[in-house]
């Protein structure tokens, strides 16, 4: 039997343990896979701010939300009306009494509808209550049920938040129901949008020192899963606590008006249940938070997993890690279930203590009515009467005192989201002054730069890059070449010292107009899967078919563009994989050309060339070079030869600067060293 | 608002074929789950007998109790002998069985003398004491099932679900690479994770669930048509327009369910092609664009959401619409019945029990409650229905993953593997992606044990393929690739891959320790072994130097290093493999000449006695070969050492070498 036809389900019951090391188990279950959210730990002061920026929110919403509310006010009229209507209907209709006849008094809005029916037949009075059922039954879906469309969903909280954002629903149904169906799904979805649109647009922009240790998987778990529980916050903190007080307090004036004499100590002991919720959740909250903040955190560990093996799955195949990788997934997989598991005991529990304050308190009040039953100070009848009325009043204590721990949940979800909102990103950055065009270069001062985890990567850089030059920059691997050119777009802030363009310290500058001017092409080849066209016009967005072409022919693509089937319009597959790595590469570098910015930063453009299609690139780079700025990074002489200018680094320091043959005049010249001993070797 | 999305629902402009899902596809679905429900079928089964169990107890509980508590209690009626036996009473309290044959009915509770038969205050105080202990133990079981069951069948659920995932994973990790370059990871990613969740609700919501509602149905249609068969004819007669709604609608909602999930699918590839690429988004400034098409995407996303449910909702509407009628006319029907006094249709044959002989007020509340159970049933139906519907789709969407065949399969009785490999051959290979467009055509290259093969050519000329037929990521169009005269396809492909380690042109690493990323590929390989294997790539004096040495964490995709650094890492992956073939995809690219010349020094000690391959540019590594294809448009153009191939006047390996020393013309 082949390995790809094995049984599923067996690779999931066998440990991975052997080829998983020990290490990595441990780390897997203490913080999953976050390496830059890692205190997640919230104090209940942070927990009502959370709550309070959710909120906030619903500003973006006004009239879907005033919408809302409208709705669901109008529905609660209806509640209100129909037992009356049933009652009637036995008493007057079916028992043919006069209206009037018993001790229990209408509540006023009754009133119009009594008078309207004194004095009909019984049948006359059932045919004006079909049509108001009917009329009622239109508008509302009354006696019919609710609307809403909640779809099967898994068990973990990623699969559910499809429903959480659309599921949407009303307690109406007839047009009624379909107005407040369409205004809730609308609703909740504009509030999720909003923040995870918020989301996205924030982790684009986290800096670039951030974005090495932030996992793809873990920001499509937060974008898509964690953002679906604002509406929920929104709701629990403005429209759930008015109509619970709203039905409560309705509750109590019928109470008051039908039933008056009633003892008043049943309601006192029936609103105990609002501490009592309070307080026997209350110390939980902070373990609520944790363990949906667990389930959260293995979820996304689980999607970095799924994403990480399936984007690299050349690799994986090529180096036999299937298997492993299998393992590893099932195993993060397994430990998110059991987190989802954690979550839902805790939630559990909490229920069942509520539900055990709850059960001794019918127990009292039934051995009190009860008491009294039997003494005959009430009739049996009454029991129904109280007991309801009490279940009335509970529901309504409940759900009040149960308010802080449902907020638990949502905003351990929420916390992830604002965590990534809150973080500093390239948009702090963008409150500077604009600098206008290019015109005279960079000038680095002292410049060194030390990664958050120490290394120090450059030190006492002191270098001019003037426009119009084509300048390499130069050195052994690790030497810092690569840090050095992220500094110019302020991809890297430096730890010490200062970079001025134009004579302007980058440091007060808006970050949008400098990027603006410069086109980087990176080592990695990052192509998206759309068409050759589109690629291109990420950097361009309104770049014409001629400046395509352009741009094609200067990088060396038009033969292979033109020998595809269908050209630029040609869609590539996964992470460009249908091209050869060469012709990757072309494509990201035409894609620097396009823009035509004052500045371009080529890395290691001409790696994966062969050396004609090289020597045609640094020939039109040298030409384009005239009028503005052009740094390559590069190993191959034949590249660095044409340079105006050569920084050669290493360890982090400027060694040399100047152009090849003055750098190769001096004899003991650490660049002259390093290119003998390239001679030496090819 | 409401009304331009209520038109745009109705006037959904899709008129695409619905996805089909005629019965047999369903029951093959269905039947396609059975390998991941199986394991926990004991469990299954063990959680609906208890839900049952737990629903059929609170019944029974609730009919007792409420007999005790209400007449007993309340109103004052003597015990029944097992009430008595059960609360642990004396016979003072139990009714005197003659008397009371039959009469335990509440409705003949007034017809009683209640001269013997009332318990006294005292006594119906102790019963109600013992009652409330009796309530006590009922709400600790209850308590207890709702605590544990809830936890169990959501622990049954994730181990299928689990499985299913795993397999799921599993079978896209295995398929071929073709697959993989059309197919999107955020689609992959949304099969595995939600199309997959489905299957949890197979057993309860989706057999059980609509069975138990069928059965409502019958039951509560029997038992109206026990008072009225005409009602019960009403009934289904009124049920004929919601069935004919429901399958009118049926191919509309396939078809919005189908193109939800695949807006959702959509919406998260969208997300993971972003993500990856934000250092190019970074760099092109095209943080709007990038967010303006995730707003875009996410907004058809919603939509498509939206308007699938739409769907669903109008479609219970008017189904609830006409059953609300139904109920409102049936109602009025009753009325005049009572007020007529009309006989009821069976009502004289149970006469003896209740009093049901003519349309009375019990007979009409049990009636109308019967009714409108029933109907609401049929809406239940009719909603469950819809999301049947969606769980198909979604069920269809995870299996047709299950269901694609990786194109390299092991044969039926593959060969052992040949050991020692001495000789590794190509025999006019041909090999195309796509058929209008050959790379390989006809390759014929041997390399023995003990020699360094470096393919050389421009970029494009199919090298890097080449190699993947090497490792059988790919098999040829045509002729064959061997191991010492064995057909690759004739042995098993975990073989091969145990044998064969590459360094990509790629570097891949993964978000781990630096020692994890160079044992990735040898789940054995000793800390001594990953050292050594370091030492070799030239990578033991940068791994050093890092804080953590060997266990210094990567970052994603092992962003943290240099392009050199990652290099030497991913030789160190492949050397620390030990394996009897190595092929290195552009080792030196991104080395420094010292570096490189240091890197080849070692290889070659490394490497005697193994077939090793290089793929490479640059002209101190090719020197280093012992022979050198050159390849060009898919074929071997010439063939030979650097030296043989320099002697020929108009060679293109030549050519090519001048290119590289000249450089490009000032």
């Amino acid at each position: 039997m082949s390995e790809a036809d094995a049984v599923p389900g067996a690779s999931a019951e066998q440990p991975g343990a052997e080829t998983l090391s020990r290490k990595e188990k441990r780390r897997l279950r203490l913080r999953f896979d976050d390496r830059i959210d890692t205190q997640t730990a919230i104090s209940s002061a942070e927990t009502v701010v959370l709550a309070g920026r959710c909120v906030k929110l619903l500003a973006q919403a006004k009239g879907l939300f005033a919408a809302k509310f409208l709705l669901a006010f109008g529905l609660i009229w209806p509640g209100l009306l129909l037992p009356w209507v049933a009652k009637i209907v036995t008493d007057n209709v079916l028992l043919e009494r006069p209206i009037g006849d018993t001790e229990v008094r209408f509540p006023p809005f009754m009133n119009p509808i009594i008078a309207f029916i004194d004095g009909m037949a019984p049948m006359e009075v059932m045919l004006f209550f079909a049509v108001m059922y009917g009329f009622l039954l239109l508008l509302m879906g009354t006696r019919a049920g609710g609307t809403g469309a909640e779809l099967f969903a898994g068990a973990d909280a990623a699969t559910q938040s499809e429903n959480r954002i659309s599921a949407g629903g009303s307690e109406a149904g007839g047009i009624w129901g379909i107005a407040e169906f369409m205004v809730n799904v609308r609703l909740t979805q504009r509030l999720a949008n909003a923040l995870r649109t918020r989301l996205f647009e924030r982790l684009s922009r986290l800096p670039m020192t951030t974005l090495d240790d932030k996992r793809i998987g873990d920001s499509i778990y937060r974008v898509l899963y964690d953002t679906p529980v604002v509406p929920e916050i929104c709701y629990l903190l403005t429209l759930n606590p008015f109509f619970i007080l709203l039905g409560g307090a309705i509750n109590l004036y019928l109470i008051d008006y039908s039933y008056s004499h009633v003892a008043p100590e049943l309601i006192w002991v029936a609103w105990c249940a609002f501490p009592a919720a309070f307080i026997t959740t209350f110390p939980a909250s902070a373990l609520v938070r944790r363990t949906n903040q667990a389930k959260r955190a293995a979820g996304a560990a689980t999607t970095n997993a799924m994403e990480e093996t399936l984007d690299n799955v050349y690799a994986v195949q090529s180096l036999g890690g299937m298997k492993r990788e299998t393992e590893r997934f099932a195993q993060r997989s397994r430990e998110s279930f059991l987190r989802e598991r954690f979550a839902l005991a805790v939630g559990i529990l909490l229920l069942v203590l509520v539900l055990i304050a709850m059960v001794a308190a019918a127990i009292y009040i039934t051995i009190v009515i009860s008491d009294n039953i039997i003494d005959d100070v009430m009739s049996p009848g009454d029991f129904f009467v109280l007991f309801g009325m009490y279940y009335g009043i509970v529901e309504t204590a409940v759900g009040i005192g149960s308010f802080w721990i449902k907020l638990q949940d949502p905003v351990a979800a929420v916390r992830r989201v604002f965590f990534f909102l809150d973080h500093s990103s390239d948009d702090d950055h963008c409150v500077g002054a604009a600098i206008g065009k290019i015109e005279r270069g960079f000038t680095l001062d002292n410049v060194a730069f030390a990664y958050p985890d120490g290394r120090q990567a450059l030190d006492k850089v002191n270098v001019d890059l003037p426009m119009g030059e084509l300048v390499a920059i130069v050195g052994p691997t690790g030497s810092g070449k690569t840090t050095l050119a992220y500094l110019l777009p302020a991809f890297l802030r430096p730890t010490a010292g200062r970079i001025a363009v134009d004579g302007r310290s980058l440091a007060d500058l808006d970050v949008n107009s400098l990027r603006e001017q410069i086109a980087y092409v990176f080592q990695e080849h990052l192509l998206l899967s759309e068409s050759i066209r589109d690629n291109l016009r990420l950097a361009k967005v309104d770049a014409t078919d001629a400046e395509i072409e352009r741009a094609l022919a200067a990088a060396a693509c038009l033969d292979f563009v033109r020998a595809l089937p269908n050209g630029v319009d040609t869609v590539l597959g996964q992470s460009g994989d249908t091209l050869s790595v060469g012709q990757q590469q072309r494509l990201c570098i035409a894609r620097g050309l396009i823009r035509n910015t004052p500045v371009l930063i080529l890395d290691e453009p001409t790696a994966a060339l062969d050396p004609s299609t090289e020597n045609d690139l640094v020939r039109a780079l040298r030409a384009s070079a005239k009028g503005r700025l052009v740094v390559v990074i590069a190993h191959r002489l034949s590249t660095i030869r044409h340079a105006d200018r050569i920084v050669f680094l290493d360890g982090g320091r400027v060694r040399d600067v100047g152009d090849h043959d003055t750098l190769m005049a001096n004899a003991d010249g650490p660049y002259r060293r390093f290119v003998e001993l390239q001679g030496s070797s090819a | 608002m409401i009304v331009k999305e209520l038109t745009a629902a109705l006037s959904s402009a899709d008129r695409t074929d619905p996805p089909a899902l005629g019965g047999r596809k369903l029951l093959r679905l269905a039947g396609r789950t059975w390998p991941f429900i199986r394991p926990m079928l004991l469990h299954v089964v063990t959680l609906l007998v208890a839900g049952a169990a737990s629903g059929l107890f609170m019944a029974v509980l609730f009919v007792v109790a409420a007999d005790v508590f209400f007449n007993k209690v309340l109103v004052g009626d003597k015990l029944q002998p097992v009430q008595a036996v059960l609360l642990g009473l004396d016979e003072t309290y139990v009714a005197d069985l003659l008397e009371d044959a039959g009469l335990d009915s509440s409705d003949e509770a007034d017809q009683r003398d209640d001269r013997q038969a009332a318990l006294s205050p005292e006594q119906r105080k102790t019963v109600r004491d013992r009652l409330v202990i009796w309530f006590a133990i009922g709400a600790v079981v209850v308590l207890g099932g709702l605590a544990t069951l809830p936890y169990y069948g959501t622990w049954v659920r994730h181990q299928i679900n689990q499985s299913l995932r795993v397999a799921m994973i599993g079978r896209a990790e295995r398929l071929s690479l073709k697959y993989h370059s059309h197919a999107r990871v955020g689609d992959a990613v949304f099969r595995v994770y939600q199309d997959s969740a489905m299957i949890v609700n197979l057993v309860e919501e989706v057999l059980v669930g609509p069975l138990v509602m069928l059965y409502t149905l019958v039951t509560g249609l029997l038992f109206i048509a026990f008072f009225s068969p005409s009602m019960a004819l009403a009934c289904i007669a009124g049920a004929v327009p919601m069935v004919w709604l429901t399958l009118r609608f049926t191919p509309r909602i396939r078809r919005r369910a189908a193109a939800n999930r695949r807006a959702n699918s959509d919406l998260t590839s969208r997300l993971q092609e972003a993500f990856t690429a934000l250092k190019v988004v970074k760099a092109n400034r095209a943080e709007g664009r990038i967010l303006n098409r995730f707003d875009r995407d996410s907004h058809r996303a919603l939509d498509a959401a939206y308007y699938f449910r739409l769907e669903m909702v109008l479609l219970s509407a008017l189904v609830m619409g006409l059953g609300g009628f139904f109920i409102i006319a049936t109602e009025y029907a009753l009325v005049s019945w009572v007020l007529d006094q009309k006989e009821t249709f069976l009502g004289a044959l149970v006469a003896a029990f209740i009093g049901f002989t003519v349309w009375n007020i019990g007979a009409f509340n049990v009636a109308r409650d019967r009714i409108e159970e029933t109907v609401h049933t049929g809406f239940a139906l009719v909603r469950v229905w819809c999301m049947i519907q969606d769980f198909f789709i979604g069920l269809e969407r995870a299996f047709f993953l299950l269901d694609l065949e990786p194109d390299i399969v092991d044969v039926a009785e593959p060969a052992t593997f040949p050991a020692p490999i001495r000789r590794v051959a190509c025999h006019d290979v041909h090999f195309a992606y796509n058929t209008d467009a050959p790379v390989l055509r006809g390759i014929d290259l041997v390399a023995d044990a003990g020699t360094i093969t470096a393919v050389v050519g421009g970029t494009g000329a199919g090298k890097s393929t080449l190699m993947s037929l090497l490792l059988r990521l790919y098999d040829p169009d045509r002729g064959r690739v061997t191991f010492n005269d064995e057909d690759i396809r004739q042995l098993r492909v975990d073989d091969i891959r145990a044998n064969t380690a590459i360094a990509l042109q790629k570097n891949v690493l993964f978000a781990a320790s630096v020692a994890d990323n160079i044992g990735y590929a040898s789940a054995d390989a000793k800390r001594e072994d990953i050292e050594a294997a370091a030492t070799v790539a030239c990578a033991s004096e940068f791994i050093s130097a890092m804080k953590n040495g060997f266990d210094t964490e990567l970052g994603e995709r092992g962003g943290k290093l240099s392009t050199g650094q990652r290099q030497r890492l991913s030789i160190a992956r492949a050397i620390v493999r030990d394996t009897p073939v190595l092929i290195l995809d552009e080792p030196t690219a991104s080395l420094d000449a010292n570096t490189e010349s240091q890197l080849l020094r070692n290889l070659a000690e490394w490497g005697a006695e193994r077939v090793i391959f290089l793929i490479t540019h640059r002209l101190s590594t090719i020197r280093n070969a012992h022979q050198i294809a050159f390849l060009e448009e898919g074929r071997i153009v010439e063939l030979g050492s650097h030296d043989g191939l320099m002697a020929r006047p108009h060679g293109r390996y030549r050519a090519f070498v001048e290119a590289e020393t000249t450089g490009a013309a000032a």
